[in-house]
């Protein structure tokens, strides 16, 4: 099994480790992991703010690099849910039909973690060992957008050591919102705010989630607030082993 | 970026309010309001969660009625012209206004025509987004709200902040305030049961007495020519009964083409806005009925800028909503702000949609983007609007204006945009700017590897959060190093 | 009003803009729509009748079980119970339903303040609808004009068991026709509009009372 593993431009340029992570986690199960260096961003944010052709010409890019690919792993939920919801409107309305069945014939091999994960490769105990005690924040794009479900949860579950609190309010957004954050800021971190009262509740060691854009609102602020409490995305927890511990470096 | 100064009572005037951040910065500083708000939006929710998972068919009927409410939308024309004529043989006079001055107007004049000097309102958004109330005190009457919160707005000179809950913003330590002054009422006491029955003793004289009422509607029926008002106090019952002359507004889109047609909308209608499987009391009349109520009727539909959403592909959803306010309830953003954030009538993720284009995008602009895009809303829409597909759409029209404006080239976040694409066109130039980044972000990182200030837009993030200083490598650096020590080349 | 007739044309003019003429065969399109919310309840008569009553109950509703022949007694009681005298009954209500020891008024165009003036009024119903609790008022003759139970603050409602339906869907294929007038009353009138704390009996009767006739073989 081959994966093309498409790390986000935000995780390449600020939590490396967490592309780290799912190398050595994919690798650990017997996955080939290849990577394209042509590969920049998925015009995530450009869409959602409003630049549709600049996004247009980033998804355009995309597609074209993954033609040949025989699975694409992304470690981010939104990205996946722009690929998933925004690529068929973007490509039909400035794309053509060549375009439209490059994208088609692509889109079924594009896989958030969790979801290669449990359903290509039909792993739910991934051999992992993190004695720590830990909450997971569900993102707003895979829990609504990708429908990702208990798919964390049972990947959790069976990490050795781990001992998961529930985390209140489980479904509602952090307030990171991509530009959201900067433009509304004030809103943005209102909502952040009621989001680290049921975070710091847990008295967990770490705050897990799937996407790092939540997770850098969010530990951007524990952080901001000498916070016992770190983040870390859920690739480094699942790559964590006896032999080869992996602690945040959040 | 400092936010202008936003007055104590803010205009639900999309013309004159102040934008979005502006507007949400002051408020936020309202703890008593947010408490509200918090408080109001979670009981809501929790009944209405629980109604809807009791519901075995919810999801069916959320399909239905979405697929009802599209097939109205692209037949409106054949619904409005049945409605018209059936409304007009059962005794109604159905009127057409474009826009909210001829709404107004097309309203004065039955008013005038009738001599009336004071008017009794059934609580309808449509009066308040065409500002009725100001336009019939200026000619001479009065306008008298009859539902609890109107009433509480009306006396306390404040503004609706919620679809169904208007009031939820006012505690009752206030509202007993607004009452002892302006119902001459200093004995009343804090006690809800009590300034309760103190609006039901207000209000009986005016039912009794007053001969014309103004109202909106929940649904138009097409095929009857009826008009269904959904409510719980009972001062809907009293309005649309006893004076001598009911009209009643509605937005063109409030149709719906059958009878039988409510039978998913009631079902999904209360349990969306007030988490009940039917609200207390709803009303159907269809035009006038000798002896039964009132003998004068007249139906004032309004465009007002939905016939241009009706246009719009992606943005035709827009016009599906049956003004339940689930939306609101359920939003993170609305949950922080309240409606008078929105600078409009419609507030939450409704009003962020509508609003903009009622407006033709003239105004309002800032309003899609006060959103995080969590979704939460479209989860919750009885008639499944996409909200967040029409907010992302009304972005790209909303930058679209502003490629072709002078002001773009001051724009802090449209030049970093325009400058981000540009890095993101090839991995050369991506990789360049990575180096370039680590390198000036440098200056602004601490001892502990993280960043605790950074300038311009920068200092929107740092206002509240760290950030952690960029890696002295980045993912593609340390996948190049692997594979060169490995010998291997990935592709 | 020219300028109204010249914003129709206007309006149905931008409509047709945006919409074409709509769809071909608009009965044909209308027929096709997707309908799979549940049309008819699974429940049996007497767990029908029982959730009505249970809902009814919920609403602090007095609800009394009563024999077609038992009718008038039921009433009777009710009525006595209520501590009121001056009632207002429809122009249609049955005449073995005006039982003796109250003063009756009967809706011969009564005036408003007439209304005003009576404790109480007693009405027949058109439906039940178990699983929302509503009671359905077609103002048929036997259900009176909308003003009589809308200002006394107290109704006693007649309902038949075989008028008890479980779901909306239901009520709606018992309409033969659709109604000129409805009111669908769920509750007393309540408010949550201060706090979001619920006051019952705002506007229209505070008390509600119920009579459900068995009649049929329930």
């Amino acid at each position: 099994m081959r994966a093309s593993l498409f790390i986000t431009c935000y995780n390449d340029t600020l939590y490396p480790e967490t592309g780290q992570a799912v190398v050595t986690l994919l690798e650990r199960l017997g996955v080939e992991v290849e990577f394209r260096p042509a590969q920049t961003c998925c015009g995530q944010m450009h869409a959602n703010t409003g630049f549709r052709s600049e996004a247009y010409s980033q998804a355009k890019r995309f597609v074209r690099m993954y033609q040949d690919a025989e699975t694409v792993v992304i470690p981010s939920s939104s990205c996946v849910a722009m690929i998933r919801d925004q690529y068929p409107g973007l490509f039909e309305e400035l794309g053509n039909e060549e375009l439209r069945r490059e994208f088609a014939s692509f889109l079924p091999r594009v896989y958030e973690l969790s979801e290669f994960l449990v359903d290509k490769l039909g792993v739910e105990d991934v051999g992992a060992y993190f004695p720590h005690r830990v909450t997971y924040h569900a993102s707003c794009h895979g829990l609504r957008a990708l429908h990702l479900g208990e798919r964390p949860f049972k990947l959790l579950a069976n990490v050795r050591g781990l001992e998961l609190v529930p985390l209140e309010n489980l479904d509602r957004c952090c307030g990171f919102g991509g530009t959201f954050s900067v433009k509304n800021a004030e809103v943005s971190s209102a909502m952040l705010s009621a989001k680290l009262i049921d975070v710091l509740t847990t008295r967990a060691e770490y705050c897990t989630a799937l996407d790092n854009s939540c997770l850098m609102h969010i530990g951007g602020a524990l952080h901001r607030q000498f916070a016992a409490m770190r983040t870390l995305h859920m690739a480094q927890i699942l790559a964590s082993t006896e032999a080869t511990p992996m602690e945040a470096t959040l | 970026m400092n936010h202008p100064v936003v007055e104590r009572h803010p205009i639900l005037d999309p013309e004159k309010a102040a934008p979005f951040p502006a507007a949400a910065f002051q408020i936020l500083r309202n703890t008593q309001l947010r408490k509200n708000v918090a408080h109001a939006t979670d009981v809501i929710q929790e009944k209405r969660d629980r109604l809807v998972a009791e519901k075995a068919d919810w999801q069916e009927l959320r399909s239905a009625g979405s697929a009802l409410r599209m097939h109205l939308l692209e037949n409106l024309g054949h619904y409005l012209e049945q409605f018209e004529e059936r409304c007009t043989a059962t005794g109604g006079v159905v009127h057409w206004a474009k826009d909210a001055a001829e709404a107004r107007a097309i309203i004065l004049e039955i008013l005038r025509q009738e001599h009336a000097t004071e008017v009794i309102k059934i609580k309808t958004m449509t009066s308040a987004e065409i500002q009725l109330n100001p336009a019939i005190e200026a000619a001479g009457m009065k306008a008298f709200e009859t539902d609890l919160a109107e009433i509480i707005l009306q006396l306390g000179e404040d503004e609706p902040s919620h679809i169904v809950v208007p009031a939820l913003h006012v505690n009752r330590t206030q509202v007993r305030e607004i009452f002892a002054r302006r119902m001459n009422r200093p004995e009343l006491t804090d006690d809800p049961k009590e300034l309760t029955g103190a609006a039901r003793t207000f209000l009986r004289e005016k039912f009794l007495r007053v001969p014309t009422a103004i109202s909106g509607a929940n649904f138009l029926v097409a095929e009857t020519g009826s008009v269904v008002i959904v409510e719980s106090e009972g001062n809907g019952r009293m309005c649309l009964t006893l004076p001598r002359t009911m009209i009643t507004l509605a937005g063109i889109e409030k149709v719906v083409p059958r009878f039988q047609d409510l039978e998913i909308m009631l079902q999904v209608l209360a349990r969306s806005a007030t988490g009940e499987r039917m609200n207390p009391y709803s009303s159907l009349w269809t035009g006038v009925t000798p002896g039964d109520g009132p003998q004068r009727f007249h139906v004032v539909l309004l465009d007002n800028g939905r016939s241009d959403i009706l246009a719009r592909g992606r943005e035709r959803q827009t016009l599906k909503c049956i003004r339940c306010g689930a939306c609101q309830n359920t939003c993170p953003v609305y949950r922080q702000t309240g409606g008078h954030a929105y600078g409009s009538v419609y507030g939450g993720p409704i009003g962020a949609i509508l609003t903009p284009q009622l407006m033709h995008l003239e105004h309002a602009q800032t309003l899609p983007y006060a959103s995080s895009l969590c979704g939460a809303c479209y989860d919750v829409c009885p008639v499944k609007i996409n909200i967040p597909e029409v907010l992302i759409d009304l972005r790209a029209k909303v930058t679209d204006k502003e490629r072709e404006e002078e002001r773009r080239f001051f724009d802090p976040m449209y030049l970093g945009m325009i400058i981000a694409n540009f890095f993101f066109a090839s991995a050369a130039r991506f990789r360049f700017a990575q180096k370039m980044g680590r390198l000036g972000l440098r200056l602004f990182t601490r001892k502990d590897g993280w960043i605790h200030y950074l300038p311009s837009i920068g200092a929107r993030w740092t206002m509240t959060r760290d950030l952690r200083g960029l890696p002295d490598q980045t993912f593609r650096e340390w996948w190049a190093g692997r594979n060169a020590g490995r010998g291997k080349e990935g592709r | 009003m020219s300028s109204s007739i010249g914003s129709r044309e206007a309006i149905l003019g931008k409509i047709r803009h945006a919409t074409g003429n709509g769809a071909a065969d608009i009965a044909g399109s209308y027929a096709a729509l997707e309908r799979k919310y549940v049309r008819a309840g699974g429940l049996a008569v007497e767990e029908r009748l029982a959730l009505m009553v249970e809902r009814l109950r919920e609403y602090d509703a007095e609800v009394l079980e009563a024999s077609p022949d038992s009718l008038p007694d039921a009433i009777r009681a009710m009525l006595d119970a209520s501590g009121r005298r001056v009632f207002v009954a429809p122009a249609g209500l049955p005449a073995e339903w005006l039982v003796e020891g109250f003063d009756w008024k009967i809706d011969h165009e009564l005036t408003t303040s007439e209304i005003e003036k009576t404790d109480g009024v007693v009405t027949a119903s058109f439906c039940g609808i178990a699983d929302s609790g509503t009671i359905v008022l077609h103002h048929s003759a036997a259900e009176g004009r909308r003003v009589i139970s809308l200002l006394p603050d107290w109704h006693l409602c007649v309902l038949k068991a075989s008028d008890v339906v479980e779901t909306l869907p239901e009520y709606f294929a018992r309409c033969a026709e659709p109604p000129e007038l409805a009111t669908y009353i769920s509750g007393p009138s309540a408010t949550a509009d201060i706090e979001m704390t619920r006051i019952k009996g705002v506007h229209g009767p505070r008390f509600l009372n119920v009579i459900v006739v068995r009649d049929e073989a329930t």
